[in-house]
């Protein structure tokens, strides 16, 4: 088992599955909007914002440009801490590091708070394949761990589950409450998953965060949360895992400011999170609370050999959603369609890197070039930019499918001048808009994937012109 | 190669292989790393005076915590016990074994010192520092403040001293290291946990406490 199965290369019939999936329509449509309008009244709020965003890319620089010397001396201060740091080069080291931990402190529960670097490594499936069982506590997480999904976003995971779908999996799974139980309001489904999960942070002997951060001047490792779920998990089992990407290493506590300056305000347009927690070994002697041991899993899984290359800008990435939330083709089909762990922009980068062009190399066509994802990315990482040159190289290795493949080098062309792309998206546009068709199922150059789509009949500018208008 | 080692020479490799690649790359890190402020503090992290503590008392209420203000450390005990009538609750209260807390005269009220337990209605910790930039209260795990008291209790109680409210982060960080503080967490807590993960409507209350409540002193 090698953790989730990619399905990314079938980008576009999950596309189209998502497009006529009621259900996952009617969650998306309750979303929409929701992010981008909070995301733009916390920004507004922040004169400076665009300047720290720029701070924050710099120092992202300089640390991926000396990650080896950060990497040594943040280790050296777990070291001092009390706590141990693990390489893992694979997700499958990761896999047989975490079970190894579980295995020496007899673990039979371990309970999961947030994390994307879990679910890159399939941790859940491993230990549930060796006995152990993984509980996920963040809501969301939860959610889906009761459904058998995976999530469709970074920071929602379960964004694309409706209300009734959540009723319908918790009366199944929790089959020892009293079945006529009033589930009608969302406080009541809030309050059971609460009091469900309360017992099984006593039960765990193992606890697994992700890392939002890692700090080379003190060696902590920071998680932010909204619901508290990440910090039960870490403070009540005996054991405490952190499991992160050795991209996060920030150099100092001031440096963690910069960037939890930008994280909240970009993801959920909070100021802050409720929760932002800074942690450094196993308890101290005299602490009541806390565990007793501290290990860090340090992944590497292809992110060593990004840099220094094109797409080693995606390594300043902090996780805030943005990109997603702001991307019309995440907003239509929503995350599953992107076959694995990380979808949207981010996801489209990130994915072929990490396992592969011939698994991912589909994603990077699931772009309008709209840019909306670069303007709004607090680490100004040049998303379309990254994704083009994904499609250069997978053209150039024939890889694409022979329908994209015919007029890809025109496509191509177009798509470096964005000047040329919308001209053609205008006139595109203004024909059908006189034919009186109500849809066209063409975005000009990109048939391929709009195959699948009925966009709605052009009304007042091409779809880009809109979105610039911030029409949504 | 351990795995430590070969991930680290992939890395050396690759930033020693750019063409901008400093040759001085050690003391570019260390001088990185010394610590203090270096970059943009935002306008809205370097209120002072009056003004930084309306800030902080406007971020507290965006945030959904309440507050009451007392004037000394003597009437902590009696404005808990109040608050806690006001709200409903048992007159019982589960605390660590901080010195401000050993002092007070609890009179009728239930206390009981340790870490958090499975059913805990009412915990109260105090706070080292808070941040007017955003609202933020600052609590460092310990026996004089277990971790668990700050997500176990279904309200949360925080006492803090206004002295020890601090403009942003910046200013913060620098006197958490004067005061030589090493605790194993250091919790920064904006407002009473929440989600929006069932339905995409934001809930208070999730797996942290219901409501948050802040005693500041003097
Ligand atoms: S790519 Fe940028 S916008 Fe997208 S998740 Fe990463 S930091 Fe956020």
């Amino acid at each position: 088992m090698s953790g989730h199965v990619p399905t990314s290369s079938a980008f576009k019939s999950n596309s189209q599955e998502a497009l006529v999936n009621r259900n996952l329509q009617a969650a998306l449509r309750g979303s929409r909007g929701n992010f981008i309008a909070k995301r733009a009244a916390a920004r507004a709020n922040v004169p400076e914002f665009d300047d720290i965003r720029d701070q924050a890319r710099d120092m992202k620089n300089h640390v991926l440009a000396n990650l080896d010397l950060y990497l040594e001396a943040y280790e050296k201060k777990v070291t001092e801490a009390g706590g141990h740091v693990h390489w893992a080069e694979t997700a499958e080291d990761a896999r047989r590091i975490v079970l190894d931990i579980c295995r020496k402190s007899n673990a039979k529960t371990v309970n999961k708070g947030k994390t994307m670097i879990s679910e890159e490594c399939g941790i859940n499936d491993h230990l549930a394949e060796n006995g152990i069982k993984p509980v996920e506590t963040d809501l969301g997480e939860y959610i889906i761990q009761l459904r058998g999904e995976i999530p469709s976003h970074i920071i929602a995971p379960a964004v694309h589950v409706t209300v009734p779908e959540i009723e319908e999996a918790f009366r199944k799974h929790h089959a020892h409450l009293p079945p006529d139980r009033d589930l009608s309001e969302l406080a009541s489904l809030q309050a059971e998953a609460r009091s469900e999960l309360r017992a099984k942070y006593f039960e765990a002997e193992v606890g697994i965060t992700g890392a939002n951060m890692l700090i080379a001047e003190t060696g902590q490792s920071v998680i932010v949360t909204n619901e508290g779920n990440g910090d039960l998990s870490q403070s009540l089992p005996k054991v405490h895992i952190v499991m992160a990407s050795l991209e996060k290493i920030v150099p100092t506590l001031e440096d963690s400011a910069t960037l939890l300056r930008l994280l909240a305000r970009s993801a959920t347009g909070q100021e802050m999170s409720v929760y932002t927690t800074f942690s450094s070994g196993p308890k101290r002697s005299e602490d009541p609370d806390g565990p007793e041991e501290y290990h860090v899993v340090l992944l590497d899984n292809g992110r060593s050999n990004m840099i220094g290359t094109e797409f080693e800008e995606m390594l300043r990435c902090i996780r805030c959603g943005a990109c997603m939330n702001h991307c019309p083709v995440y907003q239509s089909v929503g995350g599953h369609a992107y076959g694995w762990v990380y979808p949207g922009p981010m996801g489209a980068v990130l994915t072929p890197s990490l396992i592969g062009v011939e698994e991912g190399g589909q994603l990077p066509n699931a772009s309008t070039f709209c840019g909306r994802c670069e303007a709004v990315c607090p680490m100004r990482i040049p998303l379309p930019k990254m994704m083009r040159s994904w499609r250069e190289r997978e053209f150039e290795k024939n890889l694409t499918p022979s329908a994209t493949r015919y007029g890809l080098g025109v496509w191509a062309w177009a798509a470096q001048r964005p000047w040329a792309y919308r001209l053609a998206a205008r006139i595109a546009n203004r024909s059908l808009g006189i034919t009186g068709k109500s849809k066209f199922s063409k975005l000009p150059l990109a048939g391929g994937w709009t195959k699948f789509r009925d966009f709605p009949a052009p009304q007042g500018g091409t779809f880009m012109d809109q979105w610039k208008a911030g029409k949504r | 190669m351990s795995a430590r080692d070969t991930i680290l020479a992939r890395v050396r490799d690759a930033a020693l292989a750019r063409p901008e690649a400093a040759t001085n790359r050690e003391a570019q890190v260390a001088e990185r790393m010394t610590v203090g402020p270096k970059g943009i503090i935002p306008h809205q992290g370097q209120a002072t005076g009056p003004q930084k503590l309306r800030q902080f008392l406007e971020k507290l209420e965006a945030n959904d915590t309440t507050v009451t203000r007392v004037s000394s450390e003597d009437e902590i005990a009696h404005a808990v016990a109040r608050e806690l009538r006001k709200r409903n609750l048992p007159a019982a209260i589960r605390m660590g074994e901080d010195p401000m807390f050993h002092a007070q005269d609890w009179g009728s009220l239930d206390v009981s010192r340790g870490p958090g337990r499975l059913e805990e209605p009412v915990t109260l910790s105090r706070a080292q520092f808070a941040i007017a930039e955003t609202g933020t209260l600052v609590l460092t795990s310990g026996p004089d403040n277990p971790v668990t008291l700050t997500f176990l209790g279904e309200t949360h109680f925080v006492v803090l001293r206004t002295e020890d409210l601090r403009s942003g982060f910046e200013d913060m960080w620098g006197d958490f290291r004067k005061r030589g503080l090493d605790p194993r967490t250091v919790n920064m807590v904006s407002g009473p946990s929440r989600s929006a993960d069932i339905g995409q409507v934001l809930q208070l209350g999730a797996h942290g406490p219901v409501a948050l409540h802040l005693f500041m002193v003097g």
